[in-house]
């Protein structure tokens, strides 16, 4: 696996960007450079803990939603978001057949620490209206990024994504609906949405990433669009955010918690006050406000009822 | 004779009215206890499964809630979220915590519980909308034909885990005897139809309570037989009876919280 | 290889939409055994959509091809004889005898609706 400089390995390599390049999709099992490999499983296993992770904090207002159509709503989510979890991590533990890693060894990386989960996912809910900005701007967030990657050159990815996407669709209009039915209520209801809203701004505005890698050190921007996995840089990526977002925020009397923020026609892009880098850093080590309750939720409920799994092993024919 | 909405005596009303809240507050407890399990199963693809099933749950629960409505009493997101715990009709059972532990916090659900209460849970609703599918109040019975649609999957979902479970390590059936023993002890009031049982009865609501239970008994006696499991007995006198407003301090912690933001402002659109 | 008994067991999904339509492809799912994993097949990849039929298989009990392998696939397109294409001129020939040619759209017209031939 680890390419042997032969000359049949540069061949491999040259068939194998030829292809991308002509558009073609790359399957399990295709010759793939390493780091092509090694990318993929960085990329996909860290988006497939971030939506079991991302289930967690939603979660939380399932039991508590305030009408019968609203448990039903936030239970439907919450079941893609695991859902969701599940294609992707099918599709890293294809990626990692030759390391001989399965599910199992996912869960210990991410207990661990090896295996990151969204930064967005690592932080608080405080109040139903959470439950409306992390399914319209959280998961508006994560259209964005994941639309992008709907022709990624890895088949298998680019297919869970079609499926993903598909659903992040309902997620955004159930996020809507709550928003709505909030902006549009009670004084007592306005005022939730809007601390809810300022609270989760700075959140919004990491999800996409530090612009370059000068800002924290580490960005797998540059490899991830040389091989066709996704073609636009965090920046972009956020300012396409701005486009589609804040002109419908402001249209619903809500208020962008960033006095400075406008639009700068000169150079065509939104203007804003970066968020603190440094807490940035800090959450992605896990050290962000619920990283370790979420994460011990995860490891006990995993652990707790490992009889399970062990019962059943025993009854494989 | 089978009656619609509108040609209702006093008595067949309040018949109708007790043995709809039971229908409607067992699902809703149920579905509620199965939705603090999301994300939290043994595994994700059964993470899924059986989310689904806790979605089917509450839906018949709003199905229940809405034919209250259709009855005057009262509107079906009211019922469901701010009737205090002495007027809730549900049985033990389906109150019952996870396990130990909030659900906010890092909780200790049990597997094995789950899966006996809802094997024997689905059970016994299955026999019943059996039965209310003949029922003498014609919209109720319409409802029970649709719910009968969703039950096939949930039984089938539960009784595979149930077997499995049961015929594998001496750890599991360990587990799964010892939330048998929990679960039955629960079983008292789960085919009682609490004070209206008269009136349910002779009106023809439903099969009788006696029916249901020598029903509930003949349908899990083959998979008892099979797994050479002693049939289990259901109580003959239950300690607190949820049909008749009795309950533990489970429901009362669950009520605050399905409650806590509805009662921020209960007449506002959620 | 020995047997090795794990709970991460790989199955493949396979569903129909409704009785009529050709089997689909899915995706997979990990199952300890068969039956879980048909429980599972449905809540998993089909929340939404309809569904009349699902098959599951084992990844273990699949042939799969190679790369060496799927070189076989590969073919020239000099094979105008197998289909319409290679007879393209009869259409022309048949307007000669004042008739129309029986082409892939009429024949395949041809079952079924009673009334076709009134309706000529």
């Amino acid at each position: 696996m680890t390419g042997s400089n032969t000359i049949s390995d540069e061949n491999q390599l040259a068939n194998f960007m030829q292809r991308i390049e002509a558009g073609e999709k790359i399957e399990a099992d295709d010759w793939m450079p390493e780091d092509y490999r090694q990318t993929l499983i960085k990329l996909i296993s860290m988006h497939g803990m971030s939506e079991i992770m991302g289930a967690l904090p939603e979660k939380e207002w399932v039991p508590k939603a305030p009408s019968l159509y609203r448990k039903l709503g936030i239970m439907a989510k919450v079941q893609d978001e695991m859902g969701h979890g599940q294609l992707l991590l099918r599709v890293t533990e294809d990626l990692l057949e030759p390391y001989g890693k399965n599910r199992g060894d996912l869960m210990q990386d991410l207990f661990n620490g090896d295996l990151k989960f969204h930064n967005v996912f690592h932080m608080e809910t405080k109040s139903w209206a959470d439950a409306g900005i992390i399914g319209w701007l959280v998961d508006g967030a994560a259209i964005i990024t994941q639309t992008n990657m709907l022709k990624a050159s890895y088949g298998p990815y680019a297919r869970a994504l079609q499926r993903i996407c598909a659903e992040e669709v309902f997620h955004a209009q159930h996020g809507e609906s709550i928003i709505m039915a909030l902006t549009e209520g009670t004084d007592q209801q306005k005022a939730m949405i809007q601390e809810s809203l300022n609270r989760w701004w700075e959140a919004l505005l990491m999800f996409f990433g530090p612009a370059s890698k000068e800002t924290t050190g580490s960005s797998k921007q540059d490899l991830t669009i040389r091989y066709k996995i996704r073609t636009k840089t965090n920046e972009e990526f956020r300012q396409l955010f701005f486009d589609k977002y804040i002109p419908r925020i402001l249209s619903l009397g809500l208020t962008i918690p960033d006095p400075t923020m406008h639009f700068d026609k000169e150079n065509q892009m939104w203007s804003y006050k970066q968020p603190d880098w440094n807490e940035f850093k800090k959450i992605i080590k896990n050290q962000g406000p619920r990283s370790e309750a979420r994460l011990n939720l995860r490891r006990q409920s995993y652990e707790y009822n490992s009889w399970v799994r062990d019962a059943l092993s025993h009854s494989v024919r | 004779m089978s009656v619609s909405q509108n040609d209702l005596t006093l008595e067949n009303r309040e018949a109708i009215t007790s043995l709809l809240f039971q229908l409607a507050d067992d699902d809703f407890m149920y579905a509620y206890r199965g939705s603090e399990w999301l994300g939290l199963a043994p595994h994700i693809e059964a993470d899924i499964a059986s989310s689904s099933i806790s979605q089917d749950s509450m839906g018949h629960a709003a199905m229940f809630y809405t034919l209250l409505e259709d009855l005057g009493a009262g509107n079906a997101n009211d019922l469901a979220h701010s009737r205090k715990a002495i007027d809730r009709r549900n049985c033990i059972l389906t109150e019952r915590v996870n396990g130990e532990g909030y659900y906010m916090e890092t909780p200790h659900y049990d597997w094995a519980y789950a899966v006996v209460r809802s094997y024997l849970y689905t059970q016994a609703k299955k026999v019943k909308i059996d039965s209310l599918c003949g029922s003498s109040y014609k919209p109720l019975a319409e409802a029970a034909v649709k719910v009968r649609i969703e039950l096939y999957y949930h039984r089938l979902h539960w009784e595979i885990w149930f077997k499995q479970l049961m015929s594998s390590t001496d750890i599991a059936k360990n587990k799964m005897n010892a939330a048998l023993k929990l679960v039955m002890n629960d079983f008292g009031d789960v085919f009682s139809y609490g004070n209206q049982k008269l009136a349910i009865e002779m009106t023809k609501l439903i099969g009788t309570e006696e029916e249901m239970k020598a029903n509930w008994t003949a349908s899990i006696e083959p998979v008892f037989t099979t797994l050479q499991l002693e049939l289990p007995k259901i109580p003959d006198s239950p300690e607190k009876n949820g049909r008749m407003g009795e309950h533990t301090k489970d429901l009362d912690e669950a009520l605050t919280t399905l409650s806590e933001v509805y009662l921020l402002d209960p007449v506002a659109i959620w | 290889m020995g047997e090795e008994k794990t709970f991460y067991q790989e199955y493949e999904v396979f569903s129909k939409r409704t009785t009529s339509s050709v089997l689909q492809h899915q995706f997979s799912l990990l199952a300890p055994n068969e039956e879980m994993a048909f429980i599972m097949a449905q809540e998993n990849f089909m929340r939404r959509e309809p569904v009349a039929d699902i098959w599951i298989v084992n990844r273990k009990h699949l042939r799969k091809m190679s790369n060496e392998e799927k070189m076989t696939l590969g073919r020239l397109e000099n094979k105008d004889y197998r289909t319409t294409k290679g007879y393209g001129y009869l259409k022309k020939k048949w307007r000669m005898y004042e008739q129309e040619v029986l082409d892939e759209k009429e024949i395949l017209s041809w079952g079924g609706e009673k009334n076709e031939r009134q309706s000529k």
